[in-house]
C-alpha cells in the first residue's frame, strides 16, 4: 500500500489533528485486519459496505471502509508527529 | 416520493453503492435541500443559455425574474410591497445586511439566543469586539425551548435589536416568536427573524410574527438553487448601505441610490439562479404545499424510530414541540463523526455530523463538546428512506 496524497480535512473544531490517506489501492479485508498490529480494531463486516474503527494507545483513531482507497485519522496534539510517521509507516509498509 | 443522491462525503460512494445495488439516501435537508423543485435545473439552464438580459436594463424584453421572485416572496411573507425584498446570494449575505445594517452604536444591546447559527452570532461578535456592543444570549428552558422569563429580563434593558431564529438547524424546535417579538418591538427594539430553517416548511408571516426583518434562503425549504436567499425590511426601517456600485439604473448619481430594493443591492444579480428560484416559489405555491405534509410524516417516523432504539439518544427529545423535519441524536459508543462516516460510507445515508454552524446550542441540549449527528428530512423523503436510516442507525448502535 502506498499513500498517494494527504490532506487535511476540515470539520467543526481546529482541523489540524484530521487528515484523509489517499492510498494506491483499495482497503482488503486482510489490510483492516492487519491494523490491529497498532491497537483496538473494530470491523463491522456485516454492514452493507464493511466499516472499520483503530482505536490507538497514543489517542490517535482511524476509519474507514473496506473497498475504499482512502482513510481518515485524528489524531492527538501531543506527540502528533511522531505518531503521524507511525502511521504512515505502517500504511506505507 | 423518494429522495436519493450521490452521498457527498470522500467521493465515488455514490457509484459504489449503485454498484451493490444499494441507492444513497438524501437526509442532509437542513444543508441544503435534494431534489430541487420540479423545473428548476431547467430553468437554470434555459437561462444558462439564453442571451443575458439584466433586469431595468433590457427594455421589458425579457422576463423579469427578479421581479416575479420579489413578487411571490411578498406573497409568502404576507407583505404587500415587494419592492422590500432584496435579493442577496445567501441568508448568511442577508443577515449581515441585516445587522450591519442597522448602524447600532458602541454600548447598545442585542438580544439573542443560544440557538442560533454563525450567521447571527459571528456578525454580532464582530459587532461587539468592533464597536463596543453588547450582546445578550438567552438560553433554553426547562421544556426545551426558549427560556421566555430570561428573554423578557433581557427586554427590560431595552435592545436596540432582538434576532431570533424561527427553527433550530440542530433540534429543528420551532420557536414561537409571535409573542416574542411583540414585546421585544414593544420594548423598542427592531426585530430580525432568521428563517433559513422555516421559510418554506411552514407558515413565514413577517406582520403576524412581529417581524421588522426577515433573512432566509432559497436552497433549503424552498428547494430552490443555491446562492439564492434574500431579506425583507419592513417600511419604514431604512438599513445601511453595506454593499455599494454598480446597479444598472441612475447611473449618473455620484453615490448608491436610496430606493429599495436596489438600495441594499449591488453588482450583477445571479439571475439563472433567480430563475430557478421563481419556479421554486411558484411551485411552492401549489404542489409544494402538499410536501410539508409528508415532512411532518415522515420526520415524526423518524424521531419516533430512533427513540425507539437501544443506544440511541435524542437531543431535545420532546414529542410535542413543534418542529422541522430536523433530528439530532448520538450512538453510545461512537464519537458523533464515526456514526456519520458510517451512515454515509457504509450504508449510502447522506447526513451531517459536528457542530452545524451553531456552537452555543450544544450546552444547552447536552451535545457538547462534539455536536450531534443530524438526519433532516424533506417533503421529498419517503418512508422508504426513513426505515433505511433507522436501520442503519440500528446496525450501528447494536
Amino acid at each position: 500500500m502506498t499513500i498517494v496524497r494527504v490532506e487535511k480535512v476540515e470539520d467543526c473544531f481546529d482541523g489540524s489533528s484530521v487528515y484523509r490517506y489517499w492510498l494506491d489501492r483499495t482497503w482488503t479485508r486482510e489490510d483492516i485486519l492487519g491494523l490491529q498490529a497498532l491497537g483496538e480494531l473494530e470491523y463491522f463486516a456485516d454492514f452493507p459496505r464493511p466499516f472499520f474503527r483503530l482505536h490507538c494507545p497514543d489517542g490517535m483513531q482511524a476509519k474507514g471502509v473496506e473497498g475504499e482507497d482512502n482513510c481518515q485519522a485524528v489524531f492527538p496534539s501531543r506527540d502528533r508527529e511522531t505518531i503521524r510517521e507511525r502511521l504512515e509507516a505502517f500504511l506505507q509498509r | 416520493m423518494t429522495a436519493t443522491a450521490s452521498a457527498p462525503c470522500a467521493g465515488r460512494r455514490g457509484e459504489s453503492l449503485a454498484n451493490n445495488d444499494r441507492r444513497p439516501v438524501y437526509l442532509n435537508n437542513a444543508a441544503t435541500a435534494w431534489p430541487r423543485a420540479p423545473g428548476v435545473v431547467e430553468a437554470v439552464a434555459d437561462a444558462l443559455r439564453t442571451p443575458p438580459a439584466h433586469p431595468g436594463r433590457s427594455g421589458g424584453r425579457t422576463p423579469d425574474v427578479a421581479a416575479e421572485c420579489r413578487r411571490l416572496l411578498a406573497g409568502l411573507l404576507g407583505v404587500s410591497t415587494p419592492e422590500r425584498l432584496v435579493l442577496t446570494v445567501h441568508a448568511t449575505s442577508a443577515l449581515n445586511l441585516a445587522i450591519g445594517g442597522l448602524d447600532l452604536r458602541p454600548g447598545e444591546l442585542v438580544v439573542t439566543t443560544v440557538t442560533e447559527h454563525n450567521s447571527v452570532l459571528r456578525p454580532l461578535n464582530h459587532l461587539q469586539r468592533d464597536r463596543g456592543i453588547r450582546v445578550t444570549t438567552v438560553g433554553l428552558g426547562e421544556d426545551g425551548g426558549l427560556d421566555v422569563r430570561a428573554f423578557e429580563q433581557a427586554l427590560a434593558e431595552q435592545p436596540a435589536l432582538v434576532v431570533v431564529n424561527h427553527a433550530s438547524n440542530v433540534t429543528g424546535r420551532v420557536t414561537e416568536v409571535g409573542p416574542l417579538f411583540a414585546r421585544a418591538r414593544a420594548a423598542g427594539a427592531v426585530t430580525l427573524l432568521d428563517a433559513s430553517q422555516s421559510l418554506g416548511h411552514i407558515p413565514v408571516h413577517a406582520p403576524a410574527l412581529h417581524a421588522d426583518l426577515v433573512a432566509f434562503t432559497g436552497h433549503k425549504g424552498l428547494h430552490g438553487p443555491p446562492g439564492t436567499g434574500g431579506l425583507y425590511v419592513t417600511p419604514g426601517l431604512e438599513l445601511g448601505q453595506t454593499f455599494v456600485g454598480g446597479t444598472g439604473v441612475r447611473s449618473d448619481l455620484r453615490l448608491h441610490p436610496a430606493e429599495m430594493p436596489v438600495r441594499l443591492e449591488a453588482g450583477t444579480p445571479n439571475l439563472p439562479a433567480l430563475a430557478g428560484l421563481a419556479v421554486a416559489l411558484r411551485w411552492g405555491t401549489t404542489d409544494g404545499r402538499r410536501l410539508n405534509a409528508n415532512l411532518q410524516r415522515v420526520a415524526s417516523r423518524l424521531r419516533n424510530g430512533l427513540r425507539s432504539l437501544t443506544g440511541v439518544t435524542l437531543f431535545d427529545d420532546v414529542p410535542e414541540a413543534p418542529r422541522t423535519g430536523v433530528v439530532s441524536f448520538a450512538v453510545e459508543g461512537w464519537r458523533v463523526d464515526d456514526v456519520g462516516c458510517a451512515l454515509e460510507e457504509s450504508f449510502g445515508i447522506a447526513c451531517r455530523t459536528g457542530l452545524h454552524c451553531a456552537p452555543l446550542i450544544h450546552r444547552a441540549i447536552g451535545s457538547a463538546p462534539h455536536g450531534t449527528v443530524r438526519l433532516s428530512v424533506s417533503g421529498f423523503n419517503s418512508d422508504q428512506d426513513v426505515d433505511a436510516a433507522l436501520e442503519a442507525v440500528e446496525r450501528i448502535a447494536r
